[in-house]
């Protein structure tokens, strides 16, 4: 290994190499002082407001975060011409006080009918690989902007082939405008046709989206943030049953947002999980409902049989009914009536679905012991992040 | 102007100060891994026969598990510690995940990227074998694994805040346990990914005891860390294996003791885990720790 002469060589690669940093940093350094007496306020970077402990969500890199963008899709997100009649935003079903989830266990469309699952709270929505209950393979804010617009099996803002009309709404808008210009000022460049397009609008929703962060509980106060009072003695308790291995809650709801599927800056590359709970057993052999089946509707395969994305858990006080189709009305049925037996579906068929997640074997679980549960459950509840003026209706009397 | 030039400087003295350590030559390592099942290479979806004490037939779900402290052995057995590549994605300080599971079919909650080997340098010499651990160290076992780095980030092998982390996670369909909730062994093995008659094994350090679920403990009773030294070890020519195939043989995948977690996780008065324990080469209760069986060189 040892060849005479080749610390001489060493030197003079490590001599070379130190040259080339060196004009690099100064060329890097020259350039940014040019630029910075050029540069607008659309290049300074977005703050998150996060917690320094909390990692930032995963932005795609052709729809940066901007402020501007936030706020023109905070005011497209509770704005009601978006829907065919004018009659719904998405904030009817996605409603801040309630961690941008609408409390009923399936929502009507403009039409008035029900679509086929409950809506998911927005809370961290940016830190979600995958977005919906039941759908694997969507997993872009932008493109998922589009289905409740224009989706027709459910209809729920009902605007199937009105885009133009849409758009001619938005132009109508006098604070639009000088939004839309500030929010995509390359797509300005290109006139009202590239200003008001489905790409603009769906890249401002996401953003806003993006921008619903929330690491502001009792629990992240004491956590992450070294608070011990931040918690109650019931809610002490609470926790060491939902991380133990009697409960297994955490399995599937562990980690950063209380769940399985994960994406932040700070992870390689995401994380995905789907699980089957034996809410239901149609056939006795694991068959859930044909309305909601699990992803095997999408993937076709018989093991995904009613297995479904994994909620966050943030929140979770704020969003009864729960379960996929709001089928359990409180926290404490879900644990007694649901987890307890190794799913729901046991109390009918007399053992419980086969198909079902490993993790659920059913546990005894006293009185007390469903109080203290629940208790740490309402302290994952962030107050600061449902009562944020950034996130609220900007149309509101007043509100600019 | 003049912090550039500053700048210039200080990078010039820092360059002129790394010049002595130069002269310690490093050589880079690869430490290849291969996952099996009774010899036949690990794949998702894929079925195994002759499984454990019933012959079983089990279609696996997942297979990753932590290595670290990996060291080099010379000749006369001396020690030389591989300094890992932090890689931001499988490595960081000493540990590496390895993770043979590609996400699909049954490996369905798994992650798309794969890693099967662990990359560092050690400084220029002869070595003919190989020493590692199976494991997360103590120090970085117990840190918060909802902020950590990557590979700790990994919720998947995230197991408990006292335990820490799972060091192997291989989780299985077996024809048995699917056959007693009425399904044949064909049908079962499209399941895997967490059916409910699924086989697993997970193991951890467990009697880590600590003020709170979600608080570091000061010390495990079990840390069940197992050191592999593998004193032939030819780097640029073989491969580690792991067979899981062999840490089952003396198992029943077909029945789960009733009360117990699926499988064998580690856990204490769990009568599935003599006989895994065992091959794994660790103590289990009163059972004396066996040779392990998981790692060979090929």
């Amino acid at each position: 290994m040892r060849v005479p002469g080749s610390f001489h060589l060493r030197l003079l690669s490590v001599l070379l190499a130190c040259a080339t940093v060196i004009l690099l940093v100064w060329s890097v350094f020259a350039q940014s002082t040019t630029q910075a007496d050029s540069s607008s306020r659309h290049e300074v970077a977005y703050q998150w407001g996060l917690a320094p402990w909390a990692p930032e969500p995963v932005v795609p890199p052709d729809n940066p975060m901007s402020l501007g963008k936030v706020e023109l899709g905070r005011h497209l997100f509770y704005d009601k011409r978006l829907s065919a009649d004018e009659s719904m935003s998405c904030a009817t079903c996605h409603r801040q006080e309630k961690a941008f989830t609408d409390g009923k266990a399936r929502s009507e469309g403009i039409d008035g009918k029900l679509g086929g699952r409950s809506a998911m709270s927005l809370a961290n929505a940016g830190y979600l690989p995958v977005l919906t209950w039941m759908n694997p393979n969507l997993n872009s804010l932008e493109i998922q902007a589009l289905i409740p617009i224009f989706g027709e099996h459910p209809v729920e803002m009902g605007m199937a082939g009105r885009e133009e009309l849409l758009f001619e709404r938005l132009k109508s808008e006098p604070r639009y405008k000088k939004m839309f210009i500030e929010a995509f000022p390359k797509e300005a460049t290109l006139g009202d046709a590239g200003l008001y397009s489905l790409s603009t609008v769906t890249k401002a929703l996401a953003a806003f989206q993006r921008s619903l962060v929330s690491f502001s509980s009792a629990f992240d106060h004491y956590r992450y943030e070294g608070k011990a009072d931040a918690l109650s003695p019931s809610a002490k308790r609470g926790e060491s049953l939902f991380f133990g291995e009697k409960m297994e809650c955490y399995h599937c709801h562990g980690g950063l947002n209380f769940n399985d599927n994960i994406q932040h800056s700070r992870m390689p590359f995401p994380e995905l999980g789907f699980h089957n709970t034996g809410l239901y057993d149609v056939d006795g052999k694991g068959g859930y409902p044909q309305t909601n089946p699990g992803i095997i509707e999408i993937t076709g395969i018989a093991g995904d049989t009613g297995k479904f994305r994994t909620p966050t858990l943030r929140n979770i006080a704020l969003t009864a009914p729960y379960m996929h189709d709001g089928s359990i009305p409180s926290l404490a049925e879900v644990i007694r009536g649901h987890y307890a037996r190794a799913g729901r579906a046991s109390a009918d068929k007399g053992q419980p679905n086969p198909l079902r997640s490993e993790f659920l074997q059913g546990f005894n679980v006293t009185e007390e012991e469903v109080v203290d549960l629940v208790a740490f459950l309402e302290s994952l509840t962030d107050f600061a992040f449902v009562s944020n003026p950034r996130h609220s209706d900007p149309w509101r009397a007043g509100v600019q | 102007m003049k912090y550039v030039n500053t700048l210039a400087v200080m990078l010039g003295l820092g360059c002129g100060l790394g010049l002595p350590t130069a002269h310690a030559q490093q050589q880079p390592v690869e430490i290849k891994f291969t996952a099996q099942v009774n010899g036949q290479p690990f794949s998702c979806g894929q079925s195994y026969k002759d499984i454990g004490s019933t012959k079983s037939t089990i279609t696996p779900s997942d297979f990753r598990f932590f290595v670290s402290e990996v060291e080099l052995l010379d000749a006369q057995g001396r020690a030389t510690a591989l300094t890992l590549t932090q890689d931001k994605t499988w490595q960081v300080e000493n540990v590496a995940l390895l993770d043979f599971e590609n996400a699909t079919g049954p490996c369905r909650n798994g992650t798309v990227p794969t890693n099967t080997s662990v990359r560092g340098t050690v400084p220029s010499g002869k070595y003919t074998g190989v020493r590692f651990t199976l494991g997360v160290p103590f120090k970085l076992n117990h840190v918060d694994p909802t902020t950590a780095p990557a590979p700790l980030s990994s919720t998947a092998m995230f197991w408990t805040w006292q335990g820490g982390y799972k060091f192997l996670k291989v989780d299985m369909a077996s024809a048995g346990t699917t056959a007693a909730h009425g399904h044949g062994a064909a049908h079962g093995a499209g399941h895997g990914g967490g059916a409910a008659s699924g086989f697993s094994v997970h193991l951890g350090s467990t009697m880590c005891a600590s003020p709170s679920k979600t608080a570091a403990p000061t010390a495990c009773a079990n840390p069940n860390r197992l050191t592999v030294s593998l004193p032939q070890f030819d780097l640029s020519k073989q491969t580690i294996v792991a067979d899981i195939g062999a840490v089952l043989a003396g198992a029943n995948v077909d029945v789960n003791t009733p009360g117990t977690s699926p499988g064998c996780m580690s856990f204490l008065k769990d009568a599935d885990c003599p006989p895994i324990m065992a091959a794994l080469g660790l103590p289990y209760e009163n059972h004396a720790a066996g040779l392990q069986r998981f790692f060979s060189a090929k």
